[in-house]
């Protein structure tokens, strides 16, 4: 009987069971080769996984998004061990990009979640944690060569020093060549927040983080008036 | 606690209902209190539309009273609510913030402390389990990434649940330390926010 690895895998998430998903990841992958994970299982397994957080179906909790990550990081681990035994290992293709809690921020699983699914995505990623300051955020931005910063905030209260992170980069004369992201739970409940405060762009759900930094980081190469790879 | 000529009364969390009752007892605080349950906080657009009504009711019942709402940023738009005429919300992030005073909650918070106040501490496996879906392996897997260590905010008010502790402990797989906390900060808040929400009326 063919066994529908996606559906198990989506249920094993569900159920945030991180070891019986990489069973299934690792038994879907025998049949196939492992770089094909990520593309024709895990991508589209996380997609849907994506509407159901997005809607908040029953059953998707904070450990359901958490366990979805740790895949994502399982997998990209793997593929790293895998092309490193083969003299393969290459440097990651898209980014680098800088994500951070911002300043007095200190709930990091949403911020470790983008981090995750971009990884996995292939992006470079430099992670500077929480309570991240605006002249620490742009200083990194710099320094990485980053045209989308990520930045993270829960509540009202923190999220305006996003705010603040904006007028860092108006100052500095980056805004438009570096791109702002702003998720978090306050920014998922209320979406216009992300243009008050002087973001260029948000996610419904982490999943999600990759094509909303695609889309960044084309806007950035755009205003740099360079040509897209 | 009067605001000038006018009454106060209080719209708190449930998580200060022992220490606000304490300091009421104790004649440190004057003013009629009404609670809300706690775990309103897993789902903040539930608790939003509670404390909505609970202040409409408040409204109707002592149309001459200032508010004062005894709680932290805890929903999406908190701020409006605490911008109403008459009404103004304790000064803090949350509740471990309104009770430890902002810069001590920081400290701890970038040493990765994950603080249980008391009436969490007695239902944390409600909490992690039923509301967090965090089980078995995934439990101590994501506290130990996000957590350095637990901290119990001992308000001096229930006996230090030694067992249910060292249980989330285990489980959670974190160390636990039982910290001893004053009211004084969280008497403050409230006194603090009366008087904002006095001048607040008078504008």
């Amino acid at each position: 009987m063919n066994r529908d690895h996606h559906q198990e895998l989506l249920n094993a998430i569900q159920q945030a069971d991180r070891a019986g998903a990489n069973a299934i990841i690792e038994d879907w992958a025998a049949g196939h080769s492992y770089p094909q994970v990520v593309p024709d299982l895990l991508s589209p397994t996380l997609e849907a996984f994506g509407r159901l957080w997005a809607h908040r179906e029953i059953g998707f909790s904070l450990a359901t998004g958490y366990v979805a990550a740790k895949v994502a990081e399982d997998v990209l681990a793997r593929l790293l061990e895998e092309a490193g035994a083969h003299g393969k290992a290459q440097a990651p293709l898209k980014g680098p990009v800088v994500l951070g809690n911002v300043e007095d921020d200190f709930h990091p699983l949403g911020r470790k979640m983008v981090g995750a699914f971009l990884r996995a995505d292939g992006w470079e990623v430099h992670d500077l944690g929480v309570d991240v300051t605006p002249v620490q955020f742009l200083d990194a931005a710099e320094a990485h060569g980053a045209r989308v910063i990520g930045a993270s905030a829960m509540m009202h209260t923190t999220a305006k020093n996003a705010a603040k992170l904006r007028e860092e980069l108006e100052r500095r004369g980056q805004a438009g060549r570096i791109q702002l992201a702003l998720g978090g739970a306050v920014f998922k409940l209320r979406p216009e927040l992300v243009a008050t405060f002087g973001g260029d762009g948000t996610a419904p759900s982490a999943v999600e983080a990759p094509a909303l930094f695609e889309r960044l980081w084309q806007c950035a190469t755009a205003y740099r008036g360079e040509a897209a790879p | 606690m009067t605001s000038g000529t006018r009454p106060i009364r209080c719209l708190a969390c449930s998580i200060f209902k022992q220490e606000i009752e304490a300091l009421r007892a104790a004649g440190r605080l004057d003013l009629p209190v009404s609670y809300l349950n706690s775990m309103l906080h897993m789902v903040p657009e539930r608790l939003e539309t509670r404390l909505q009504a609970a202040l409409a009711t408040a409204r109707e019942e002592a149309p001459e009273a200032t508010v004062v709402l005894a709680y932290g940023d805890c929903c999406g738009h908190m701020e409006e609510l605490e911008q109403e005429p008459g009404t103004r919300r304790t000064e803090g992030i949350n509740c471990c913030e309104i009770l430890l005073g902002s810069e001590t909650y920081r400290a701890l918070r970038r040493e990765g402390a994950f603080f249980l106040m008391p009436e969490w501490a007695l239902g944390w496996k409600k909490i992690f389990v039923n509301q967090l879906g965090l089980l078995g392996p995934c439990a101590r897997e994501f506290m130990r990434e996000m957590h350095s260590r637990l901290i119990y905010l001992d308000t001096g008010i229930l006996p230090v649940p030694e067992a249910e502790l060292a249980e989330a402990s285990a489980f959670l797989g974190l160390p636990v330390e039982v910290r001893p906390v004053s009211l004084d900060p969280l008497l403050a808040s409230l006194e603090q926010a009366g008087r904002a929400a006095r001048a607040h009326d008078t504008e």
